[in-house]
């Protein structure tokens, strides 16, 4: 404490004279040490110290009289405890500190995050059990109207509830229209005589071979177009994608360095990545990095197809079923079987001409013996 | 003094050390001194006691009247029971003498309404006015209303010397003077409002002169003086029943605690000046004169404590054992009848208390 | 600067700075250290009111300016408050700064001619010949078990006033940085200090005399379910129920309004826009509160966000009860996450 208080000497009196100071400012006391005398009404009471400290004032002289609760005497150094109101109580800091983090504003620029909708559409989802997440509004700012909802409600009754596409379907949605809307895209057709081929000739190897030929004689088809920086990059390294249908959508694992790599090493890592898809444990780094894909459809069905370029790459090959059609070797007529080819280029970057020559080269290297 | 325009001149009857400045008048009677001494010492132990319940946490902030008791025992003896009573906050003796128990005080430092549910001759009384000197404009309605009915009543009302520096207590003063208002204004210029002293509060020479300008009489006593307040307050009382207006009485005084309990006055005065105000007190000269007198002795002042000591731990016992408001008091005292929205929320207000595990 | 690009350059500026030492501080040291500032800064700055010079204000708002700066410009007023407000006007009118101390909101309602009348529209009616920047401090609301009259939350009444701002502070930090810029500022402030958090918590501040933008809005934690928007000392409750609704898996977003007149919607606005629920806290009681203000600026402008009816917790339509019963009409934490969870119900 700093001022040591006349305490209340009982009987409820009020005051004591003082008779004698026993200490001096400047002395050091101790805990009960005497330090004054007074006289009450009654007798005269020696005061202990109620700390230890040293005595900086002493107030009132021999003889004045001192009223309970009045400073006898004031400490040295210490601090007075300040209430800090004149009202109540104040609730005091525990001396943790630290420094306050806040954002002024708002983190966010304004704008809707959550489906647009009036309280009552979204009552009226609510009773016709339509999810507001999965319908697109077709008010004004995108808002979800009634009909909107009705029609919803209407579809989920007739044909039953529409599946949120998740995984790889879903991003196969994304990727897709995003190549669609951005890519230019040519598709030129044509077919090849492989009659000459082996009853049990790996069709996929050879197209991957065909690929990777092509790629020597056409360079600008392996490539990588970024249309948002408007830079064109040639990659001398021929890393195929190659689509592979399941039945939780389509998969592009990437065949690497397929120009360089021998036949037998080929068809492993070829093998090696079907049964990865199959079993759903390749790694996201298998996927990405393709500079022209390959899409082998023909194994199943359909001749010809426009496939879609997906960027940054700037062209795919499309393989359909082989056919027989009849033909003239000159010596008569005969049946052979075909291979239809489908080419899609990124006509912002490739011209007719070089798709053409590339598609010529895979046909030329499909026309070979193995 | 020349700035005060009365005809009344008792500033003082007994002095600080107990004497008798010229002759107590016929008003001043041995009865009436020994009611007064009985109630400062009653007052000033209940003061001592609810400044120590709030030391030790069963009372809220309190705002002492140490050494003003003198001022609210001349006003609550000099008060006729049909006059209306405005008080500020330091009003605990007038209180207690218009019959308001000493633990019903207790209840409003406390933090409870009912404590201002008064009732006998402090019915038309109002509760402590803590907004400083508004009171003193309602004080001038209750002397209108009285003025307009043609009663013979008056209305009284009290407040500190800061209070003066308002402008509802120069608004309030100059209506009693242009409508000639039964009213007596008593300012406890106890010389400090919180820490500004009464020197850098006014710059005029007295708080009574203030009347001069609303053209009523006004005049200083000693405050500390019981004697002289019951005397000037009964000559207000007195001339405002006879219908010849209000009158400003300032009643000089000291405050010698805290402002609250709150509040720590060594801050910003001077222990000396403290020391020096304390020779002044009102109790220690009235007992004086008492004793000097033969109407006090040793036994009676034993008799007296013990007794003061004893009512005062009854109101404490009281105090502490009555309930806190009903919850539903916040609503039902609002309105006479209580609106929709109300009901409401009192419903909500009953089962929170309900969750916090109280009635 | 546009007001994003002004915000983002607070927000940088507001990053801690380590190379100089902080000031550990309550938010009426923070008070006082930003007066210390102001007045340092610019010898216009004055300061007045009740007990504010040698006593130091009855908080110790006002502790120490007097020894510094004399008593020229710390001044003892006589206890008057229409006087302290209209002598400001006064003041304000002559290009000082004057920075006034009513002692208790309670107390406040007698400058309020002055307010309204005067120092709202000094610029507006001289077609800014005269101007009025001067800052009303008081000290206000509950939960410190004072009298009547002294724990009041009435910053709606001036939020309705046209040519003023209303600005209030919920930590040191806000309270330093906003105190300087409501001095700075070129037109009349009323400034709260909810004066039971004076003493509550201790920040670490950089005495640097960066002020924080006024008319906008402190996200003080990010969240994705329900937005809770408060200010004053019921921000704290508000950061307590957060912390417990994140024990229940619910993410909410804090706001503190800070400046209630004018309101920084936006900030409000994008916020319910991505959490599509939010709950309003304010001590003050209900009707006509300033809750209800947001609550109106929000339906209006992310009405279609709307999940679910936007909740407000607030005070009872009654007094402030004296104080024992101060506990019923102040709200807890728990009445706040009950309210929160009563939103995130209704889907």
């Amino acid at each position: 404490m700093k001022y040591f208080k006349l305490p209340d000497l009982g009987e409820g009196l009020q005051e004591a004279e003082i008779v004698e100071w026993h200490i001096q400012p400047g002395d050091q006391v101790s805990t009960g040490q005497i330090i004054i005398s007074v006289e009450t009404a009654k007798a005269i009471v020696d005061i202990p110290a109620p700390q230890d400290g040293v005595i900086a004032a002493c107030f009132g002289d021999e003889g004045d009289l001192i009223h309970t609760g009045e400073p006898l005497l004031e400490f040295v150094g210490e601090q007075q405890e300040d209430s800090g109101t004149v009202v109540g109580k104040m609730e005091s800091a525990s001396e943790h500190s630290e420094r306050e983090q806040f954002v002024i504003g708002s983190p966010y620029r304004p704008g809707p995050t959550v489906p647009l909708a009036t309280p009552a559409i979204r009552a009226l989802a609510k009773r016709l059990n339509v999810d507001l997440s999965k319908i697109s509004g077709s008010g004004n700012h995108h808002m979800i109207t009634s009909d909107d909802v009705e029609r919803a409600a209407r579809l989920t009754q007739d044909l039953g509830e529409a599946q949120s596409l998740k995984g790889v379907r879903r991003s196969m949605a994304r990727n897709m229209a995003k190549a669609h809307a951005e890519v230019v895209r040519v598709t030129i057709n044509d077919d090849v005589d492989i009659d000459h081929w082996q009853a049990q000739e790996d069709i996929t190897l050879r197209l991957v071979r065909a690929i990777a030929n092509a790629c020597k004689q056409e360079p600008n088809l392996n490539a990588w177009y970024d249309s948002s920086n408007d830079t064109f990059r040639v990659i001398e390294k021929v890393d195929l994608g190659i689509a592979v249908d399941t039945p939780d959508g389509l998969f592009v694992p990437v065949l690497r360095d397929v120009a360089t790599r021998e036949t037998g090493d080929l068809r492993d890592g070829m093998n090696h990545l079907r049964q990865d898809v199959k079993n759903r444990t390749i790694p996201p780094s298998e996927m990405s990095g393709a500079t022209i894909t390959l899409s082998n459809y023909g194994t199943i069905a359909g001749r010809y197809g426009n496939p879609i370029v997906v960027p940054p790459m700037v062209a795919i090959l499309g393989a359909g079923k082989i056919y027989n059609n009849v033909v003239d070797t000159g010596i008569a007529f005969a049946s052979h079987r075909f291979l239809p080819l489908s080419l899609s280029f990124d006509h912002r970057v490739i011209t007719g001409g070089e798709a053409a020559r590339f598609l010529k080269a895979v046909m030329e290297d499909l026309s070979m013996s193995d | 003094m020349q700035y005060t325009k009365t005809p009344y001149q008792q500033k003082q009857m007994i002095d600080a050390n107990g004497a008798v400045v010229g002759s107590l008048p016929e008003s001043i009677n041995d009865e009436l001194l020994l009611k007064s001494y009985r109630t400062m010492v009653m007052i000033r132990t209940f003061d001592q006691r609810v400044v120590a319940l709030q030391r030790t946490g069963q009372m809220g902030t309190y705002a002492s009247c140490l050494g003003q008791e003198a001022i609210g025992t001349g006003i609550g003896l000099a008060l006729k029971k049909d006059d209306v009573f405005l008080p500020y906050y330091r009003d605990q003796a007038t209180q207690y003498l218009r019959d308001i128990p000493l633990h019903q005080q207790m209840q409003y430092w406390g933090g409870n309404e009912w404590a201002n549910h008064f009732s006998g001759i402090a019915q038309q009384d109002f509760p402590n006015c803590v907004p400083i000197a508004t009171q003193v404009t309602h004080a001038a309605g209750v002397a209108s209303a009285m003025k307009i009915r043609g009663e013979k009543r008056c209305s009284l009302v009290t407040c500190g010397e800061g209070a003066t520096s308002r402008g509802d207590f120069y608004e309030a003063m100059n209506l009693v003077g242009v409508w000639q208002l039964p009213m007596v204004m008593v300012v406890n210029n106890n010389q400090w409002a919180i820490s500004v002293p009464r020197n850098i509060q006014t710059g005029a020479e007295t708080i009574a002169q203030k009347a001069v300008a609303a053209g009523i009489e006004g005049f200083q006593v000693d405050g500390n003086d019981v004697c002289a307040v019951y005397d000037a307050v009964r000559y207000a009382v007195n001339k405002a029943h006879s219908g010849k207006g209000g009158t400003l009485i300032e009643a000089v005084s000291y405050r010698l605690g805290d402002h609250t309990t709150a509040d720590d006055a060594t801050r910003y005065r001077s222990h000396e000046e403290v020391n020096e105000a304390w020779k002044r007190e009102p109790i220690k000269r009235l007992q004086t004169y008492l004793h000097a007198s033969d109407l006090w002795n040793e036994g009676q002042e034993q008799t007296l404590q013990e007794h003061c000591k004893q009512e005062v731990e009854q109101a404490v016992k009281t105090y502490l054992s009555q309930p806190a408001q009903p919850v539903a008091d916040l609503f039902d005292y609002l309105f006479e009848e209580t609106p929709a929205h109300l009901a409401l929320q009192k419903q909500r207000a009953l089962e929170k208390m309900a969750r916090l595990g109280g009635e | 600067m546009g007001m994003h690009e002004k915000i983002a350059d607070l927000n940088q500026k507001h990053k801690p700075v380590d190379t100089k030492t902080p000031h550990v501080v309550t938010m009426i040291e923070a008070v006082n250290m930003a007066l210390h500032r102001a007045m340092d800064a610019d010898p216009n700055v004055v300061v007045l009111g009740e007990d504010v010079a040698t006593n130091g204000g009855v908080f110790r708002a006002t502790v120490g300016l007097k020894d510094r700066f004399g008593h020229k410009r710390v001044m003892d007023t006589p206890l008057a408050e229409t006087l302290i407000a209209g002598i400001s006007v006064g003041m304000a009118a002559q290009q000082l700064r004057p920075v006034a101390e009513i002692q208790f909101m309670g107390f406040i309602y007698a400058t309020m001619e002055h307010i309204v009348s005067h120092a709202a529209r000094l610029r507006n009616r001289t077609r800014g010949r005269l101007t009025c920047p001067m800052v009303l401090r008081a000290p206000y609301g509950g939960g410190i078990h004072a009298p009547e009259h002294h724990s009041e939350s009435t910053e709606a009444l001036f939020a309705h006033i046209p040519g003023i701002r209303v600005v209030i502070p919920s930590s040191p930090t806000r309270a330093y940085g906003l105190l300087l810029s409501a001095i700075e500022d070129p037109d009349p402030v009323i400034f709260l200090e909810p004066k039971r958090i004076y003493r509550m918590v201790k920040q670490e501040i950089y005495d640097d005399g960066v002020g924080l933008p006024l008319d906008t809005c402190y996200t003080l934690r990010q969240g994705d379910h329900i937005t809770l928007i408060s200010w004053g000392a019921m921000v704290h409750e508000t950061l307590q129920a957060a912390d417990k609704l994140h024990q229940q898996g619910v993410s909410a977003e804090v706001i503190d309004v800070a400046t209630i007149s004018p309101l920084d919607i936006d900030t409000l606005v994008a916020s319910v826009q991505k959490t599509g629920r939010c709950v309003i806290i304010q001590e003050a009681a209900r009707h006509c509160g300033v809750a209800a203000e947001i609550c109106a600026a929000i339906q209006e402008q992310a009405f279609h966000s709307l999940q679910a009816p936007i909740a407000r917790v607030t005070g009872f339509d009654t007094p402030m009860p004296y104080l024992q019963r101060e506990n019923v009409y102040m709200n807890s934490a728990s009445d706040i996450v009950d309210a929160a969870i009563h939103t995130l119900e209704v889907s």
